[in-house]
C-alpha cells in the first residue's frame, strides 16, 4: 500500500520556550488577478488594493513551523508601502515579534513584510494572536 | 499647484457601513486559497475551535475596511504609499451584522517626508456594540496642505 499523506514535521507550541526574535520559514506565491478579483468582492470594494491582507501571510509562516490548538486574531496592525500587483510573485520574510501573558491568557506575535520580485516592499502586517480561541464562545456565545 | 486639502484636529471621517454576509467571508478566505472548513466558513468549526454559536469573520476583514475608511478620506494614491491602521478586536463579527467605520482626526505632526494625519478608528455593529478599536494615520506629502502663513 502507498502512503501518500505526509507526516506533520512542525513543532507543537511550546509558549514558554518560544523566542522571540525567531525568523519564520519564507515562502513565495503568485499574486493573480483572480485573487484580487475574489478578494474585492469579498470586501465589497472595488479598490481594494491589498489582497496581500486575506493571504494572512504572518500567521500563515507560523503555521507551517508550529501547531498548535488554534488561536484568535485580538489585534491587527497593516502598513502600506506599495501596491501589489498581479502576476508577481511575492515573498513573504516573517517573525516572531513578541509574546505576552495578560490576565492569564497567552498571546503571540507575528510580524511580515511582503516583497515582491521586482523589490518593491509593498506592507507590513503584525498580528496579536490569542492562544486560547474558546476564550470567544465563553465571552460573546 | 496641485489640489490642497485643510485638515485639522477633530475632523471626522465620512463613515463606511458594510454589511457582512457569510457569502463576503467565504470569498475572502477563499481569494488566498483557504477553501476548507474553518471557524470563518464553517458552523461546526466555529463551535468546535471558538465555542461560538455561529461562524466569525476574520479580523482581517475589519482591519481592510478600516484602510478602506481611510483610503477614502487620504485618497489612494497617497494612503496606498504610506497610510497604516492599527486595530484591536473587541467583539465577533458575524454574518448579518452591519458594521460602522468611523474616524476623527486625533493630532498632525511634521514629518520628514510630510504630515502625519493621526486618526482614532471605532467600528460599531448595528447594536451600537463597538466590535473594533484602534488608529490610523497617513503621512500626507507637504504639497498637498495649504503653504503655511
Amino acid at each position: 500500500m502507498v502512503q501518500t499523506q505526509e507526516a506533520d514535521t512542525r513543532k507543537v507550541l511550546d509558549w514558554e520556550a518560544l523566542e522571540i526574535g525567531e525568523h519564520l520559514p519564507s515562502f513565495s506565491y503568485v499574486l493573480t488577478q483572480e485573487m484580487l478579483k475574489e478578494y474585492r468582492r469579498g470586501v465589497m470594494d472595488p479598490e481594494a488594493a491589498f489582497p496581500t491582507i486575506s493571504h494572512k501571510v504572518d500567521v500563515g509562516a507560523y503555521g507551517r513551523a508550529y501547531r498548535d490548538h488554534g488561536s484568535v486574531n485580538a489585534r491587527c496592525a497593516f502598513h502600506c508601502y506599495n501596491t501589489p500587483i498581479p502576476g508577481n510573485r511575492i515573498t513573504v520574510h516573517a517573525w516572531i515579534a513578541d509574546k505576552y501573558l495578560r490576565r492569564g491568557k497567552t498571546y503571540i506575535v507575528t510580524e511580515a513584510v511582503s516583497v515582491d520580485d521586482n523589490g518593491r516592499l509593498l506592507d507590513r502586517v503584525i498580528t496579536h494572536e490569542l492562544k486560547q480561541p474558546a476564550e470567544v464562545g465563553k465571552k460573546w456565545g | 499647484m496641485g489640489i490642497t486639502r485643510t485638515f485639522k484636529v477633530g475632523d471626522e471621517l465620512p463613515p463606511l457601513v458594510k454589511h457582512m454576509t457569510q457569502e463576503a467571508i467565504n470569498l475572502f478566505e477563499g481569494s488566498a486559497g483557504h477553501r476548507g472548513p474553518s471557524q470563518f466558513t464553517d458552523e461546526a468549526t466555529a463551535r468546535q475551535t471558538l465555542g461560538t454559536s455561529s461562524t466569525v469573520a476574520s479580523g482581517r476583514m475589519s482591519l481592510t475596511f478600516g484602510l478602506e475608511l481611510l483610503r477614502r478620506y487620504f485618497g489612494a494614491d497617497v494612503y496606498n504609499r504610506g497610510g497604516m491602521v492599527d486595530l484591536r478586536f473587541l467583539r465577533p463579527v458575524r454574518p448579518g451584522d452591519a458594521i460602522t467605520f468611523s474616524g476623527k482626526i486625533t493630532a498632525i505632526s511634521k514629518e520628514a517626508d510630510g504630515n502625519r494625519v493621526s486618526v482614532e478608528v471605532t467600528a460599531a455593529n448595528q447594536k451600537g456594540d463597538v466590535t473594533a478599536v484602534g488608529a490610523g494615520s497617513c503621512v500626507v506629502p507637504s504639497g498637498f496642505f495649504p503653504p503655511e502663513e
